[in-house]
């Protein structure tokens, strides 16, 4: 389809939460989301809680590399323990399918699509 | 519009990043400036520019030197407004400022003409005239970019329906709009269905294209089709062919309903509760339903605004549920999140809401002789101020309708779209006219 036919503009944006709790992680031992909310911290729940965020920004800075790698015109900011991905001039689907080729499944971030009109549409 | 490029993350900033908010502080600052000038004993119909009827030119020229002080008023008033509107939705001052002269002045025509004594009686109406201006200009002529600026259809209508809010009683909303919502929410249901079954089953269109379609022809339009698109994840293209049925269809309704409605002599009550459910976008209903006046317009916006546009939030979240739980996987990131049905609440209804509401308490709240005087220094000069709004928009949807602009569309979305789209006339007709006719001929 001719790009200047679209009525409309697309905004992907990506979510990386730090505290994400995904199905890979929680098959592990001591990582799973009662990390956060455990009455009883102990040494081990820090030491847990280490282990989990260290695994998790691996993932999320592996998954930053992919996407800025493939596409040069993304605005990336940091706000309340996430990063924040997004761009107009990049469809998500190409994005999606690079992630997943890459081995990174769904649960790993949130990814929500905006579309707006074009200019002039009622 | 500026090359920055800004975050869309929503926050706080919302509030004036957003132009569904602007909508609501434009307008509700010109409700609530003139509770002020009316409490200090003086009026904003100064500011108003109802152009008076004249018959001859001799009249024209002075009503129009009678009134042009306030239509330059009126004028800088909402070139402020809507500069500083802009300032926040990074717009450019100086590529608005000339486009909006011209919009105000073509504004200024049309309402002149409006107040003809010729084309009222033979039925000219105003809105058709700008529109029918608009698409002949857009697409016979190339417009300059320079006046683009200030063609902001869903602005200009969204300030108009905050302000019709304050002409409104509260009580009236409440009353009648759970019917509203009833008799929108069966349409509206019984029309996506036809839409979504006609695209899947008989057409073999993808699911989440049929939705988009169907939610642009059931709920509210291109709102519907991008806030649904985006929920379920479908792709540019099918969002994009969807606006382009909408746009066609919207604006081949403005005419077919006006012209059918006065065929059949329907009174303007059924009328604006048919345009409510059977039109596709608010500012191509308010369109139609101002060639029937103030009656019309209120049934139209209780129908179309409160009945329908206000759950936009809840079809995504249906949508989006069943689009994980029921169609086909797919690795997309989407977490349900109920906090979409306020994200995806079109803010404007806030403003009208409220505007409608301070309005009733103020008048329930004073005496009967001064609930006179706030229906002509406060209400009638709002009025009048909203019809310059919708003026705007009339004109800006004509202006902005550019046929060979949209997306090819195919056969088959076209297909299932109009048939949703006639089941949606038709059932619109028998609900309004016939089932609940008296209800909304006597609301």
């Amino acid at each position: 389809m001719n790009n200047n036919k679209f009525t409309c503009s697309q905004n992907v944006r990506f979510i990386f939460s730090f505290f994400e709790k995904s199905n890979w992680l929680l098959q592990k031992k001591g990582t799973s989301n009662n990390i956060i909310t455990e009455n009883k911290i102990t040494h081990q729940s820090v030491r847990n809680l280490e282990n989990f965020l260290s695994h998790r920004l691996l993932r999320i800075a592996d998954m930053v590399e992919i996407l800025q790698g493939i596409h040069g015109e993304w605005i990336t900011t940091e706000k309340n323990s996430k990063i924040i991905m997004e761009t107009d001039t990049f469809d998500f689907n190409d994005a999606l399918a690079i992630l997943k080729d890459n081995g990174f499944t769904d649960d790993e971030y949130v990814m929500k699509i905006e579309y707006e009109r074009k200019w002039g549409m009622l | 519009m500026s090359n920055k490029r800004y975050s869309k993350e929503n926050g706080w900033s919302d509030l004036v990043k957003k132009e569904d908010w602007w909508a609501v502080w434009i307008g509700l600052f010109l409700v609530v400036s003139a509770i002020i000038f009316w409490l200090s004993g003086n009026s904003i119909k100064y500011i108003s520019a109802k152009i008076p009827k004249w018959t001859n030119i001799n009249a024209l020229f002075s009503s129009l030197g009678n009134s042009i002080g306030s239509i330059i008023l009126l004028f800088v008033v909402f070139l402020i407004l809507f500069s500083i509107a802009n300032l926040f939705l990074h717009y450019k001052f100086s590529d608005f400022l000339p486009s909006f002269i011209v919009l105000f002045i073509l504004s200024v025509l049309i309402n002149t003409f409006s107040a003809w004594g010729v084309s009222q009686k033979y039925n000219l109406e105003s809105p058709l005239v700008a529109l029918a201006l608009g698409l002949i200009v857009s697409n016979v002529f190339s417009i300059p970019k320079w006046f683009e600026s200030a063609l902001r259809t869903e602005l200009y209508v969204k300030v108009g329906i905050v302000l019709l809010g304050a002409t409104l009683p509260f009580t009236l909303i409440i009353k009648a709009g759970p019917v509203a919502f009833l008799q929108a929410t069966f349409i509206a249901v019984s029309t996506f269905l036809v839409i979504y079954f006609v695209a899947t089953k008989l057409l073999g269109l993808d699911k989440r294209f049929a939705a988009t379609l169907g939610a642009g022809g059931s709920i509210c339009g291109v709102s519907a089709s991008i806030a649904v698109g985006g929920a379920i994840k479908a792709k540019k293209e099918e969002v994009s062919v969807s606006i382009s049925l909408v746009v066609i269809w919207a604006v081949f309704m403005i005419f077919i309903l006006s012209a059918v409605i006065k065929i059949l002599g329907i009174p303007a009550g059924q009328a604006g509760a048919w345009i409510g459910t059977s039109e596709f976008a608010d500012a191509a209903g308010i369109t139609a339903a101002s060639t029937f006046g103030d009656k019309a317009i209120t049934t139209f916006t209780l129908m179309k605004v409160v009945g329908r546009d206000m759950f936009i939030g809840i079809w995504c979240l249906i949508l989006s549920i069943i689009s994980i739980t029921k169609w086909e996987k797919r690795e997309d990131g989407t977490k349900v999140n109920a906090s979409e049905i306020w994200y995806r609440f079109p803010k404007f209804v806030l403003g009208f809401f409220i505007a409608s509401a301070l309005l009733t308490v103020l008048i329930s709240s004073v005496s009967p002789s001064a609930a006179t005087v706030i229906n002509t220094d406060v209400i009638a000069p709002i009025k009048d101020i909203r019809t310059w709004a919708f003026t705007f928009c009339f004109l800006s949807i004509g202006l902005t309708t550019r046929f060979k602009q949209l997306t090819s569309i195919g056969w088959k979305p076209f297909v299932a779209f109009s048939a949703g789209a006639v089941v949606n006339v038709i059932l619109g007709y028998l609900m309004s006219i016939l089932v609940l006719g008296s209800y909304w001929a006597n609301l």
